[in-house]
């Protein structure tokens, strides 16, 4: 009796199953995977587009913010999920550039997730505290090779760790390793505070996040690595001076799925990511924020991704900053 | 613009309805949101926020702050009605919150925990308004090396909250030491006890570790004995907390707000060590202090007003330096941002008058809290009356749901199971699970704090004892290390010829 | 167990814990870089100094024996059925593991009717109907709690999925 009953539930299911499968996709709510905390640059990006977005595909987005490990803990989590477009990615620099190249144990690679888009590109600067008396990069570097110099971070694998090392190494100093200190903090909050309070000598990091402390005159910026200056940043280009390589060091947020992900799923992710960053109101919001909308295709996007990813891997394996253990 | 200039153009901002209503909404859904395990004031905020975009920048700031507050102070209902801190603030009042509600007095116990908060509040809120900037001034020579010296003083809290014996107490914080070394290693980013599994990497989830370190032990007491609670005392109480009763409680309260205050205007600490250190200094000065832990209500006074003290002074380093102070002001930050606001030196300059209109509706705030608090205690308390073994099954079910919720993570649900199996052990063996709890807070923080400090100073040792704040720390420290070494040696010199140790309170 | 038999339990407990972390678990799963520079800066030195300590407590909980009275009242009142007490909590314990495993099968509301229906049963209330009432409720009312009003992903089942 028992088994008949969980039988007939069974091939009900299968039914309800197959429905699922001919129905046109997406048919329920859509979850998405935030894999940074509540209130963190890319839960602020994410939850900006859920408006649009979720207007554009016409089910709900439920937003997820599944935090740990810098990024590893969500990610995996859509790794793992059945590639059926149900269970999204916002992916990040931190989660998908930084750490793949840096991290040996990290539980997946840039070859798990498909990627449907990159939306959001956040240029980078670095920043001093404005009551040292380092004024230029010159200065930094001098200092650096003289007594060290010590750098801040949000952790190990962070966007804000290779960013440092890779601008040291970018000017000069042959192995930022061993003649600059990293001091790592939870959270980029944190990072920005340890300059502030004498902690670190230099951060590099988001300009969204550095704005405020540039604006109310407590950091100096000594450089942004985008082609163009950044409004409210007087510091010169990465270009202007001379080091057109660090234009690769910036900040993004894309959208992933498992890597299996059919090919019309992200053919439609591409169709509705295109209406939702028209939205005025989502981009008057991001740039506010010092973001750059920059809409990518899923090829571009893929493309993107993996030559950031070549760039920071070359990078480490350069300076033996690799994580084994 | 004169000082007067800006409260009246704050009064104009804050002045209408609608920030009132803003106010009086967020308290209610912080007040829910607290009080369901899981939930945390830090995700009811989290949840509030997309709200708020399309407000006043005012209107929503102020509905962000009445959660907050909202949320804190409702983490003590079902830590008191069902041993279950509904966010980590409240895990101190548990310890003799929950004895009352056993004693039948969840009535008084909620009373006294909505008085205390409020109080606190206002205090905290004064604090803001009146040393704002001097406080924040201080907030910035907190580095590294003060941070390890104030976070090895707090590990002192840990004699307040062991109990009967010391060395249990002990044993216990190292276990929760040891458990806060799961994750990836912050300086290095190698594993340490991931066992390669990508769900340990991120650590054990704080509140998977609190419900199921306090709650689910109280599910297996249940099954190990189902008829244990009857015959005890648990008709609820209709009492309500007195006039005497916070008359004597009133010095407790105070100092631990001003413990509030201080910790709150230091970023990186929080709001539970805050409750802990103040109960622990409750219990050492307080007359009563061999009724601590077995329901004392001036216990649940000071963990309280701990808690609430420092909901207004996170705000200091906020306002004034544009520095989170915890996860939940990290959030309110973004609504700053969303509106163009940047905290900050420059927005008492630039945006006096929304300063001075948040100023003017956190006074408000504290009425607002005792009014919604009290509508809610009389909602609440019949949980109490609940059948036991009906209600805790149910408890277990909103244990889930709610840890789940935390992370969106069915790994963090066996985390909270495991935990619960050893905080049964722990309950069986008179382990107290308070020094478990705040080691597995500090624990990390000591230990990032110190490595920061020397790499800071390449290793060299002196930088600890760098300045005037670390010196004071290591002062306390000592003293206090020393005051718990001889009081326990006396005890033991006192109960060594009568030799019965004390009767357990409960089982 | 009286008080003294449980101190030293707990003492020798925390001796061979440290022990065991010290000679085994440490070296075998927590890794650290070749080329740390100073000793106090290795991811080694803290879980290290933790085991010593754990150590010493341990040692000081079995020194301080010396200063207890065999007392031989049991520290926890003796219930009237301890054999059928632990089959109930090997009972509990296994339908944890069983709710675990299911979760990601069934979904969270399914498993949890289940779990909260087991649960009072095996505490014996004293109001079964009502607890059947509660265990088809309560998940039901948290699903559409943190479902739709929270917005938390709660976790659906392969078989039947609620809206």
């Amino acid at each position: 009796m028992k088994l008949q009953r969980i039988g007939a539930l069974g091939a009900l299911s299968m039914i309800a199953f197959a429905n699922v499968a001919q129905a046109e996709y997406p048919e329920r709510p859509v979850n998405m995977v935030i894999p940074y905390g509540a209130g963190g640059a890319t839960d602020i990006s994410a939850r900006l587009i859920a408006e649009p977005l979720g207007t554009a595909v016409g089910k709900p987005l439920v937003m997820a913010n599944i935090t740990g490990a810098g990024g590893a803990t969500g990610s995996v989590s859509v790794q793992n999920a059945s590639p059926d477009g149900y269970t999204m990615l916002f992916a990040r620099v931190g989660s998908h550039t930084v750490s793949p190249a840096m991290k040996a144990t990290l539980p997946y690679t840039l070859d798990d997730f498909r990627f449907v888009t990159v939306y959001e590109i956040n240029p980078v600067a670095c920043a001093v505290n404005a009551r040292s008396d380092i004024e230029t990069m010159d200065d930094l570097i001098a200092k650096a090779k003289s007594e060290g110099v010590s750098y801040s971070s949000s952790g190990v694998g962070t966007l804000l760790h290779i960013a440092a090392a890779m601008v040291l190494n970018e000017f000069g100093i042959e192995d930022p390793t061993t003649s600059a200190t990293h001091i790592p903090q939870k959270g980029g909050g944190g990072a920005a505070t340890a300059v502030l309070n004498g902690t670190a000598d230099m951060v590099c990091t988001n300009s969204s996040t550095l704005a405020s402390f540039v604006k109310n005159g407590q950091l100096r910026p000594l450089l942004v690595t985008t082609e163009e200056p950044i409004p409210g940043f007087d510091a010169p280009t990465a270009v202007e001076l001379g080091k057109p390589a660090l234009t690769q060091l910036v900040g993004w947020t894309g959208i992933a799925g498992p890597d299996d992900l059919p090919d019309e799923v992200v053919e439609k992710w591409g169709g509705w990511m295109e209406t939702a960053t028209s939205d005025a109101e989502f981009r008057d919001a991001l740039t506010a924020n010092g973001s750059i909308i920059e809409l990518m295709s899923p090829a571009e996007a893929q493309e993107f991704i993996q030559t950031q990813y070549e760039t920071f891997r070359g990078l480490v394996d350069k300076l033996g900053m690799r994580v084994e253990g | 613009m004169s000082m007067l200039d800006s409260l009246a153009a704050g009064l104009a901002l804050v002045g209408n309805l609608e920030a009132f209503l803003a106010l009086a909404g967020g308290i209610a859904i912080g007040v829910i949101g607290g009080a369901i395990p899981g939930m945390s004031a830090t995700m009811a905020v989290a949840l509030t926020l997309p709200f708020t975009f399309a407000m006043q920048p005012i209107t929503g700031i102020l509905l962000l702050l009445g959660v907050y507050k909202g949320g804190i102070f409702g983490g003590s209902i079902p830590a008191i009605l069902i041993k279950t801190p509904g966010t980590p603030a409240s895990s101190a009042t548990v310890l003799d919150g929950y004895p009352m509600a056993e004693r039948g007095e969840a009535g008084r116990a909620l009373g006294m925990s909505l008085w205390a908060s409020c109080t606190a509040d206002l205090v905290s809120n004064l604090a803001l308004i009146l040393v704002a900037g001097w406080l924040a001034s201080f907030a910035l020579s907190f580095g590294p090396p003060e941070f390890f010296t104030l976070i090895l003083f707090s590990l002192t809290i840990i004699a307040g909250v062991s109990g009967d014996s010391l060395l249990r107490g002990a044993l216990s914080a190292m276990l929760g030491l040891l458990l806060a070394t799961v994750g990836l290693d912050l300086v290095y980013g190698t594993n340490r006890f991931t066992f390669g599994d990508p769900s340990l990497m991120g650590g054990l989830n704080f509140i998977a570790v609190l419900i199921g370190l306090f709650a689910i032990p109280e599910v297996l007491a249940m099954v190990w004995h189902p008829t244990g609670h009857l015959g005890k005392a648990r008709k609820l109480g209709h009492n309500r907390v007195t006039l005497a009763d916070y008359r004597r409680s009133f010095v407790s309260i105070l100092r631990g707000s001003f413990i509030g205050v201080f910790l709150g205007s230091i970023p990186g600490i929080g709001a539970a060590p805050s409750a802990f250190l103040a109960y622990s200094e409750a219990r050492r000065k307080s007359p009563n202090r061999a009724n601590f832990g077995k329901g004392e209500i001036e216990g649940v006074a000071a963990a309280e007003a701990g808690n609430n003290g420092v909901a207004g002074a996170t705000l200091i380093p906020l306002l004034a330096l544009g520095v989170p102070g915890d996860v939940i002001t990290a959030i309110i930050i973004g609504a700053f941002m969303v509106h163009g606001l940047q905290p900050g030196p420059m927005m008492f300059i630039m945006n006096v008058d929304i300063i001075y209109g948040l100023f003017l509706g956190l006074l408000i705030s504290s009425v607002f809290l005792l009014i919604i608090g009290s509508v809610a205690i009389r909602g609440f308390r019949y949980v109490a009356d609940v059948p036991r073994r009906l209600l805790v099954p149910v408890v277990l079910i909103l244990c889930i749901y709610g840890v789940y919720a935390v992370n969106n993570n069915v790994f963090d649900v066996g985390v909270m199971f495991a935990m619960g199996w050893v905080g049964f052990l722990m309950m069986r063996c008179h382990v107290p699970a308070a020094p478990f709890l705040i080691a597995f807070i500090l624990g990390p923080l000591l230990e990032d704090n110190f490595r920061q400090a020397m790499l800071m100073s390449g290793s060299d040792p002196s930088i600890l004892v760098r300045g005037p704040i670390t010196w004071f720390f290591w002062a306390l420290t000592v003293i206090t290390v020393v005051a718990i070494l001889r009081s326990g040696l006396k005890s033991r010199r006192d109960a060594a010829p009568s030799g019965t140790p004390d009767p357990s309170p409960r089982s | 167990m009286n008080n003294r038999q449980t101190q030293t339990r707990l003492g020798l407990g925390a001796v061979i814990f440290s022990l065991l972390l010290a000679g085994l678990a440490i070296p075998r799963w927590v890794s650290s870089p070749s080329n740390v520079p100073n000793i106090v800066l290795s991811p080694l030195f803290w879980p290290y100094v933790l085991a010593g300590l754990t150590g010493l407590t341990g040692l000081g909980l079995l020194a301080s024996r010396a200063f207890q009275d065999d007392d031989p009242t049991p520290i926890n009142p003796p219930i009237d059925d301890p054999r059928r007490g632990a089959l109930r909590l090997a009972g509990m314990a296994l339908l944890m593991v069983v709710a675990m495993g299911l979760m990601s099968w069934l979904g969270m509301v399914w498993t949890c009717m289940g779990l909260l229906l087991a649960t009072a049963l095996l505490v014996r209330t004293r109001h079964p109907r009502a607890a059947m009432i509660c265990a088809v409720a309560a998940p039901l009312l948290l699903y559409a709690f943190f479902a739709h009003v929270a917005g938390v992903a709660i976790p659906q089942g392969q078989l039947v999925r609620l809206p």
